[in-house]
Formats: structure tokens, C-alpha cells, sequence
């Protein structure tokens, strides 16, 4: 059991039988009362955040939750597959689990962190940035260099994305996973 | 270090410090090094060779009222472990003062020109003041009776009424505060040192607290004057530490005996790191510090 003191940022903790971790924490002790400890808490399963109080000498269950380092293997039209790059082991998880922001920008080997609760895959953390080739787009037009100014691109996994006008079908770009936004022309 | 967090502080201190001596209050330093440190159950004293350091220099100004001095203030170090955040140091400055033959409500409005007075001197918009009771507070923010709830009533997780109290002030009340709020009429069973009152809807402790932009500032105690009750308070504090697993405080003896000497008296403590840090807007006290 983990006590108030372990309390930091980025704790998995173990609550309302679902797992959480600590996104912010405080401590605030009343002048006449004893001490607290103030978090904000996310649930790893469904994103939502919440305020929670503990008394200082509270007890906090640790939850059971592990992150490996896994390739991306294959979608089989229903599961994504992944292999832990240590033991070989293979994992199929379905995409509603890994949600729309992990799956547009997911490409075969990519190197994911994938967390498991009680031994079951429950996310998927990908690089925060991936380089993916356009598969798409309308011709750019020569010279237009103005900010502000985009058209859409699909890529080679699917998903469609703003870029600049000058940016052409068949370029490999860069995007930032953590909000999907073109960062640039890929440096390799 | 932060050389202009420090300048601030400083003119935070030339403030607070002609602001006493234009009312006749005497600057009086006491020991940092004491036999007895405290007399409250969640206070947590540093040991030092040869005694304790004090969490508060209430003791000893008192000692001082009782033998004689009317208005007195003392700025300095205080030490309580066990304590720290961005709102809490160890070790912090403490301004305390004293005003014989005076009431809360006096000590309420000294408090409120202080208060502007730094805020003049920090160059910042005086913020809007507000009196509100304890009861009135979770009324309006909880939809709780204190008078009547019980412990459960108040957090099912708290099995004593006073933690589940604190439970709810720090999760619900205090995040709610604004401006500068004095916060009066305090449940009896955290009196302290304070006076208790018998004849309202439900026993409260004559004390009363200012909240600054949601960080506690100040408490304030119509100051108990019966040595016996005194000592019990001590002993009681002492029993639940001791029920806690923690040690006794060490009762100091000619605290008492003064505490029964004393005419009637107002005193207020005030967390001056604090004070500088929620006045001048910061995130909390580290900026006024040197480390």
C-alpha cells in the first residue's frame, strides 16, 4: 500500500475498482486541523478527472498496472497487434480501446508503450512523433507561403490531416501524436 | 533566489513594522529555543538541544500581556514539522500581535488595514472584504448544518467530526473562497486558546480566521483566561495525541499560571510568507525566501 507521502505525479493508483493516476497533487494542512493531501486524479480507462482529498496517514492501494515496450505488428481488420520487443509475446487490442488520437498515426513497427491493468492491454502511448507519408492530396500551389493557409492530406494510415499549400502527395511529413497537428517536413 | 521576491518582502516588512508603531504596539522579540512548543494536536515540533523550537510565540507574549504590556507584536521564525507545500515551509515568519482590552471585531478591522496597507505598498487592487460564519459557509457550499450534522452527514469517509470537518473545508470550502474573506464563529472542539461561547444555536469557538484569494492567512482568539480550562485543553490535546501514537506535548507550567493572569485580550497570528506571496499574487511562498 502506498501512504500519502508517496503521493507524486504520475502514481497509478487503485480506486473504485479502476485504475488512476496522479496528475496533480498539494499539500494543505489548516492552521487548527490536520493534514490533507489534495490530487487530481485521471482514470486510465476512461480519461475522466476528478478531485480527491486524502488525510494524511490515509492508505492507497497501488494499482495493477504495467508498461511494456511493444511493436506494432498488423491490424487484422478488428484487433491491433503488437509484440513485446523483449519476450516476443503478441497482443491483439481493439481499436475503440486505443482510440482514434493512437490509431490515425499508427504504423507497422512503430514503438508504442503499452499499459496493461490486472494483465489486460487497456492503452497505447505512441512516440510523440511519427513521420507517415501522404498518400493524397491536391497539388500545392507554387509561391503561397501565407500563414494560416491549409488543405487537407490523407496519409498512409488513414487519417487525414491539415498541411501547408506547398506540401505535395508523396512527401513524408512529421506530426505530433499528442495533438495531430503537421510539425514539418520529415528530416529524413 | 529571486533578489526582487525578496525586495518585496522586505518592503512587505518596513510596512507591517511602521504599521505597529504608528498604532503604540512594542516590537517584542522572544526565545526561538522553548521548553513547550505548543499545545494543539496537529503541531508537530522540531527538537532542539536543550528544548524545542516553537511553533508560534504564543507563550511567551503572553507571558508578556500578563505582566503587563497592553499592545505588543513580535515578527519572527517559527518551526513546525511535518509541514510542507507550496503554501507550507518548515520553517516560516510569523507575525503575532496582541491588544489588551480589545475584542474580535477590533482586531477583525486592524487586520482588514493591514492587509490594504500591503496591498498599497505592493501596488496591487485592494481586494473586497467579507465576513461569513463557519455554519453560513457550509450551509452555502456544502448544504450542510454544522449545528446538527454529524461526522457521516459531513464525509462518509471521517469517522471523528472534526477530520471529516477538515475533509470538507479542504476539499469544498476552501478551493470556493475569494477575495479576502474573514471566516468568524468556529466550531468549539477547535477552540484552542480561544474563548468558547455557549448561548447561540450551537457552542463556538471565539476565534476567527482571514482567508486571502483562498490561502489562510490569519487566526484570531478571544484569548481564553482560566488557567484550569487551559491545562485541560492541554491534557485533552495530549490524550488524543497520545491515542495518535505521538508524544505528549510538554506543558508549560508558567504559561498556564500567566494565561489566568491576563486581562481581556484579542490576539492574532499571521503566516507573514504568506501574506507577501497571496498579496504580491504568487504561487506560493518560495519566491520571498532565500534558500
Amino acid at each position: 500500500m502506498y501512504q500519502t507521502s508517496d503521493i507524486r505525479k504520475g502514481l497509478k493508483i487503485e480506486r473504485d475498482d479502476a485504475p488512476w493516476t496522479i496528475t496533480y497533487f498539494q499539500f494543505v494542512k489548516p492552521g487548527k486541523g490536520c493534514a490533507f493531501t489534495r490530487t487530481k486524479q485521471k482514470n486510465l480507462l476512461t480519461g475522466r478527472v476528478v478531485d480527491i482529498t486524502y488525510k494524511t496517514g490515509e492508505k492507497i492501494a497501488p494499482a495493477d498496472i504495467s508498461e511494456h515496450t511493444m511493436q506494432y505488428l498488423y491490424n487484422d481488420g478488428e484487433l491491433y497487434h503488437f509484440m513485446n520487443t523483449e519476450n516476443f509475446e503478441q497482443v491483439g487490442i481493439p481499436g475503440e480501446v486505443l482510440g482514434k488520437d493512437v490509431t490515425d498515426f499508427l504504423l507497422e513497427e512503430a514503438e508504442c508503450q503499452v499499459l496493461f491493468y490486472k494483465g489486460r492491454p487497456v492503452n497505447a502511448d505512441l512516440p510523440n512523433f511519427v513521420d507517415l507519408k501522404i498518400t493524397y492530396c491536391e497539388p500545392g500551389v507554387k509561391g503561397n507561403t501565407a500563414q494560416g493557409t491549409s488543405k487537407p492530406a490523407t496519409l498512409e494510415t488513414g487519417a487525414e490531416v491539415q498541411v501547408p499549400l506547398f506540401i505535395n502527395e508523396g512527401e513524408t511529413i512529421r506530426i505530433d501524436t499528442r495533438t495531430g497537428d503537421y510539425v514539418g517536413r520529415s528530416s529524413e | 533566489m529571486n533578489a526582487a521576491g525578496l525586495r518585496v518582502r522586505a518592503r512587505v516588512l518596513a510596512t507591517t513594522r511602521a504599521f505597529f508603531a504608528t498604532r503604540g504596539y512594542l516590537e517584542v522579540p522572544t526565545p526561538v529555543l522553548v521548553p513547550s512548543a505548543a499545545m494543539e494536536e496537529h503541531l508537530f515540533p522540531l527538537r532542539a538541544e536543550g528544548g524545542l523550537l516553537r511553533t508560534s510565540p504564543e507563550f511567551a507574549l503572553k507571558r508578556a500581556v500578563a505582566a503587563g504590556l497592553g499592545r505588543i507584536y513580535e515578527i519572527g521564525p517559527c518551526f513546525r514539522g511535518r509541514e510542507d507545500g507550496p503554501w507550507h515551509g518548515t520553517e516560516f515568519l510569523m507575525l503575532e500581535w496582541y491588544r489588551v482590552g480589545a475584542g474580535l471585531r477590533a482586531l477583525i478591522d486592524e487586520t482588514r488595514e493591514l492587509v490594504q496597507a500591503v496591498e498599497q505598498t505592493l501596488g496591487v487592487p485592494a481586494q473586497p472584504w467579507r465576513e461569513v460564519t463557519v455554519r453560513e459557509l457550509f450551509a452555502e457550499v456544502c448544504g450542510v448544518d454544522l449545528a446538527t450534522a454529524s461526522a457521516s452527514d459531513l464525509s462518509p469517509d471521517d469517522e471523528s467530526w472534526d477530520e471529516a470537518f477538515f475533509r470538507r473545508w479542504v476539499t469544498d470550502i476552501e478551493p470556493s473562497l475569494t477575495g479576502a474573506v474573514v471566516v468568524t464563529e468556529w466550531p468549539a472542539s477547535q477552540a484552542a486558546l480561544a474563548q468558547v461561547r455557549t448561548d447561540g444555536a450551537w457552542p463556538t469557538a471565539q476565534r476567527f480566521e482571514v482567508y486571502y484569494r483562498g490561502v489562510e492567512l490569519a487566526n484570531a482568539f478571544f484569548e481564553l483566561l482560566d488557567s484550569s480550562e487551559q491545562r485541560a485543553r492541554f491534557m485533552s490535546a495530549n490524550a488524543a495525541r497520545l491515542a495518535a501514537g505521538e508524544p505528549p506535548h510538554p506543558v508549560d507550567e508558567d504559561f498556564v499560571q500567566a494565561v489566568g493572569r491576563m486581562p481581556v485580550t484579542a490576539g492574532i497570528a499571521l503566516g507573514l510568507d504568506r501574506l507577501v506571496a497571496a498579496v504580491a499574487g504568487w504561487e506560493g511562498i518560495d519566491r520571498g525566501r532565500v534558500h
